[in-house]
């Protein structure tokens, strides 16, 4: 299958999801709202939120309310990483369309990035709606920001996490639900990752272990580039450490996505809800 | 384990099964079904099935439920990997090359699942199309051609939610033909027809699909009717074995029946395995 192919399905994947999620207009709005709520509180939180060990931890020029929001809006392309495939391989058997599209002349690894693509792009437009409601009612600002660097920090962060989800996927093809892998993960990113406070003001174990998983380098990174402004040859080792988690865990994870896939078909549970 | 193998001389057959066993591992429940996906596969599904359908052909599975005809069109459509045995459909091997085999195959299970609800018709199909390399120009005449086939032109911008469950088959079977493929495996393709459009059905099948357009059909049936109708060989199965393989007049004539339904009743009460 040649490229153009192959992208035809990823926009038909695309435009499948666009025109389901289409049909909830009014989810549409509420979410809008809620991030509005979302960042409102936040910045009421900062407002509150003084402590001398935090503020010498921030960018230069910056403020909580900055550091928290950029970790909360990029730490959801964590969550939804773990969600999106899980949630399309979980639909997809509820309502027997992935029995449909294994018969396809589509190979596996494009319904798995077809069905993770409009999850990304409605998140991509959440975070610029979250950022703008900062920029637009609290004084959110990222005037010195390098968007081509916050770009590729973006880039290599999705491919490290949707190693993750393809790993959870794994589990729900092969157990169906309730999946601890998920959730062990987002607990653990949540707690040593970043998102709230910096990683310095965790114990050293957490610190060390902080350091294990890529969420730390994607915000780590995404605050520099579009906070502090960071150059190329600053990014780099946030681009670097998210770069290696990709090249292991991508493929990994489509190894392992594969062979859960292959015992499903041998046990003849792939349907089974 | 005794193999019935059944052998018939085709030119050139666009389904090629042989000795083809499946096992599954046994239910676990409780905190025993984490290890569902390692456990050993000892319930027999298929035993030692072999035969050959030619290009062209129309043939019928029937049996009994929990005879094996759906694990053999699951494992045909790839869905599930043999557990020995091998089977090509097209001269792919379904377990070596299954994306080779997918390219030849149309697959529908008569049920009424499977579709996006929220979205219309036109659209399920044309996502579909996508999947099997349909361009958007062969794709709207695809699905337009289909459509018309199954009676459902004028229901293609309703949503698939609101379909009833013969609406929904036919969809189905829609699906199955769009890309036009040389090789159809249907699981009761008539189930929740009613009998004007199920006729219309058959009619599709034996003469448009079968005899001219020369597409293959492997289906499975409790219909023995419409068996009687469509195929040109029935391949009788029981308990996963295949006891008898020959055109419906053939079984009638070897069992000395005036039915197909006292022939079935007779060979599967009277089992002896075909030999090779």
């Amino acid at each position: 299958m040649n490229l153009a192919g192959t992208l035809r399905k990823v926009a038909a994947f695309f435009w499948r999801d666009f025109a389901i999620a289409r049909g909830y207009r009014g989810a549409l709005l509420l979410e809008t709202l809620e991030a509005l709520f979302g960042v409102a509180t936040f910045y009421y939180l900062s407002r509150f939120v003084q402590s001398p060990e935090l503020t010498s931890e921030l960018p230069t020029g910056t403020n909580y309310f900055a550091f928290a929001l950029v970790g909360f809006a990029f730490f959801d392309y964590l969550s939804v990483s773990l969600s999106a495939f899980d949630s399309s391989v979980e639909e997809a058997r509820q309502n027997r369309t992935l029995e449909a599209l294994l018969v396809t002349q589509t190979p596996l690894p494009v319904i798995l990035a077809g069905s993770a693509v409009y999850p990304f792009a409605a998140l991509a437009v959440r975070t610029c709606v979250y950022l703008a409601w900062g920029a637009l009612l609290f004084g959110f600002r990222t005037q010195s920001a390098n968007w081509p660097g916050a770009a590729v920090i973006l880039l290599v962060s999705i491919l490290a996490f949707a190693g993750l989800g393809i790993l959870s996927a794994s589990y729900t093809v092969l157990f169906k639900r309730g999946n601890p892998a998920k959730w062990v993960v987002l607990g653990v990113s949540g707690l040593v990752g970043g998102m709230m406070y910096p990683i310095s003001v965790l114990p050293v174990p957490l610190q060390m272990l902080a350091r294990l998983i890529p969420v730390t380098y994607s915000l780590e990174g995404m605050r520099a580039a579009l906070l502090a402004g960071a150059g190329w040859k600053e990014l780099f080792p946030s681009i670097g450490a998210l770069f290696v988690f990709a090249a292991v865990l991508i493929p990994l994870s489509f190894a392992v996505f594969s062979w859960a896939l292959r015992r499903t078909k041998i046990t003849g549970t792939l349907t089974h809800i | 384990m005794a193999n019935s193998v059944i052998t018939a001389w085709m030119p050139a057959p666009a389904i090629s099964v042989t000795a083809l066993e499946k096992y599954f591992p046994p239910a676990l429940t409780g905190w025993r079904a984490l290890l569902q996906p390692i456990s050993r596969s000892t319930e027999r599904a298929l035993a030692g099935v072999s035969f050959t359908v030619g290009e062209g052909e129309a043939v019928a599975l029937i049996g009994s439920n929990g005879a094996g005809k759906s694990t053999l069109l699951r494992i045909l459509a790839t869905l599930i990997i043999p557990t020995r045995g091998h089977a090509r459909l097209g001269g792919f091997d379904v377990e070596r090359d299954s994306s080779g085999a997918r390219g030849q195959l149309g697959y529908h299970t008569g049920g009424d699942e499977g579709f996006y609800g929220r979205l219309s018709a036109r659209e399920n199909l044309a996502f579909f199309a996508a999947m099997n390399n349909l361009s958007r120009a062969d794709s709207r005449a695809r699905i337009a051609s289909v459509a018309q086939s199954m009676g459902i032109q004028n229901e293609l911008n309703r949503q698939v939610r609101t379909f009833s469950t013969g609406m929904m088959h036919r969809l189905g079977l829609a699906r199955a033909l769009l890309h036009g493929p040389a090789i159809l495996l249907l699981d009761e393709p008539t189930r929740s027809l009613d009998p004007l459009a199920a006729a219309d059905f058959r009619r599709l099948l034996k003469d448009d699909l079968v005899r001219k357009g020369g597409t293959t059909l492997l289906f499975a049936s409790h219909t023995l009717s419409e068996v009687e109708d469509i195929a040109d060989r029935v391949i009788l199965l029981d308990a996963g074995r295949a006891i008898a393989c020959d055109s419906p007049r053939g079984l009638r004539a070897s069992t000395r029946t005036a039915t197909l339904e006292a022939a079935v009743s007779s060979l599967t009460s009277h089992f002896v395995p075909v030999q090779p």
